[in-house]
């Protein structure tokens, strides 16, 4: 069997974490957690993981930051594959996101907890397009 | 019998007013000086040359004054026509101590007194009208925050990832399910109301097909259009890709066909019919519905408001949905508006056109009128969100 894929979950509300996490876990896979924007992009930057999972408000830095820092990174960064995952539904950051060719904007009370897990397995075994190459 | 109305220049007014004066101080100066020679006892001839110098030397005195006092009439009179017009800025140039001077100051120091209060109301306005959408943006993305960890942790007993749960724990906790959905719903709505009251919602119009959109709209309820079996016809004129907001357009509809399916019992039927005239795409949705009842069609595109046959009849809903439609319609430029009784479909499909007085009072017809040139762009910083 393939090495576990690793996924980073960036996450302030740690009530929204855990279940997530848990089912992330249940299906094999290695879950990273992060309680806020720092800790989320030093530990992207370092554990260079399979998939970023990004919440947008957060204290100490706010995933939209996160993410333009992310792909400020010119080696793994520029590529990561990154999903936000929020409450903030703001088109506004949609197309903000989709700049930094961050195209997945999910609104977690639109999606069931095994939607999310769906969506991320299929984006780990699809992969993700990369618009800016 | 309809009254004429002279329209006058400020330039006529200040004018006459000075003609007058001017033949007023000439003709009292002469007569004055007439006076006083006659009784002296002088000529006629001599009385003739001087009264005629004193009136010609009294003429040009007094109409330089006059021609001064006319300048500074209109100089005033323009300065009270800026302010009316909202121009605040400009000033009167004050040289004189004297009545007019004092006049001008007066209305300097008014102009001065509105140009602040203005600025004053115009920034607190925007301190209000910010401190509002703030509010709805944290407030919205705050109450989610909990929902959706409802949301989640009950999805997680229900799918027995905590353990396993009888049959009756499951149909409880779907229902607990179904009430947060709900919940949901209505922060939805409400911060799509917010949005709409506060203005700040944007129209971004593209080349649109409109026939599409209301493919779209019909297929997201395609799962109660079964359950009910429901039959809906389409009676579609070919149709030119419309400038509209694609979003906004699909809020509309959706909100329009989900109520004609939600409100149409079991077996009923719903009609699409889209024509065009000259200047708009007209759209008729009927359905064999229950029917708005005829008191309470007046608040029917109210804030909130639910008829009270579709609450008995569907007690999901936010209340916020035609509410939401006649807004974005009539800041796109469109219409709504609807007819209840309409009993049309029915009539229709009984082929001898013989209901009962019942099924007269049954049916709804709502009624969207786009014109064709498309909506009016509008700049805002948000954009509606609510999809049921």
């Amino acid at each position: 069997m393939s090495e576990k894929k690793t996924i980073l979950i960036v996450e302030d509300e740690e009530l929204m974490l855990t279940p997530l996490a848990e089912k992330l876990k249940n299906q094999g896979f290695e879950v990273v957690k992060a309680h806020d924007g720092a800790e989320g992009l030093e530990k992207a930057l370092k554990l260079h993981p399979d998939i970023v999972i990004l919440d947008i408000v957060m204290p100490k830095m706010d995933g939209m930051t996160v993410m333009k820092k992310i792909r400020e990174d010119q080696k793994w960064g520029k590529d990561a594959p990154i999903v936000m995952l929020t409450n903030l539904n703001d088109p506004d950051k949609v197309s903000e996101a989709a700049n930094y060719n961050v195209f997945d904007f999910l609104v977690k009370t639109d999606w069931k907890l095994d939607e999310v897990v769906d969506f991320i397995k299929q984006k780990l075994e699809m992969g993700f397009i990369n618009f800016s190459a | 019998m309809k009254k004429k109305r002279f329209k006058i220049s400020h330039k006529e007014v200040a004018m006459s007013l000075s003609d007058k004066i001017l033949i007023i101080i000439s003709s009292s100066l002469t007569l004055v000086v007439v006076g006083v020679v006659l009784l002296a006892g002088f000529e006629v001839e001599q009385i003739l040359l001087v009264g005629g110098s004193i009136y010609t030397l009294g003429f040009f005195l007094t109409f330089g004054v006059s021609r001064s006092f006319s300048r500074r009439m209109l100089d005033l009179t323009r300065q009270i026509e800026e302010m009316a017009a909202g121009n605040l800025s400009t000033r009167l140039q004050v040289n004189s101590r004297d009545e007019i001077g004092q006049l001008a100051r007066a209305v300097n120091d008014l102009t001065k007194k509105l140009e602040t209060g203005v600025a004053v109301d115009v920034s607190r306005h925007k301190e209000i009208s910010q401190a509002k959408t703030d509010f709805v943006n944290i407030a919205s993305h705050q109450l989610r925050t909990p929902l959706s960890i409802i949301k989640w942790y009950l999805d997680y007993l229900i799918s027995g990832d905590a353990g396993e749960i009888n049959d009756e724990q499951k149909k409880y906790l779907t229902e607990a399910y179904r009430g947060n959905e709900r919940l949901i719903e209505l922060v939805n709505g409400l911060l799509d109301v917010s949005r709409i009251d506060l203005g700040t919602f944007s129209i971004e119009p593209e080349p649109v097909d409109i026939t599409e959109i209301v493919d779209r709209a019909c297929d997201k309820f395609s799962n109660l259009i079964i359950k009910n079996r429901l039959t809906i016809k389409k009676e579609i004129e070919k149709m030119p890709k419309i400038n509209l907001d694609p979003r906004l357009t699909e809020i509309s509809f959706e909100h329009i066909i989900s109520n004609s399916i939600k409100y149409t019992p079991v077996g009923g039927t719903i009609k699409i019919k889209m024509k065009r005239d000259k200047e708009n795409a007209l759209f008729k949705i009927t359905d064999t519905g229950c029917g708005i009842p005829e008191e309470q069609q007046p608040k029917i595109f109210t804030k909130l408001f639910r008829a009270e046959n579709a609450r008995k009849m569907e007690s999901v809903g936010t209340g916020l949905g035609l509410y939401i439609v006649k807004a974005v319609m009539e800041k796109a430029g469109g219409k709504i508006w609807f007819k209840s009784p309409s009993p049309e479909l029915l009539l229709e499909e009984n082929e001898d056109q013989n209901i009962d007085n019942k099924d007269k009072l049954r049916g709804t017809s709502f009624y969207l009128s786009i014109p064709l040139k498309g909506m009016k762009g509008k700049s805002g910083t948000k954009k509606l969100t609510s999809f049921k």
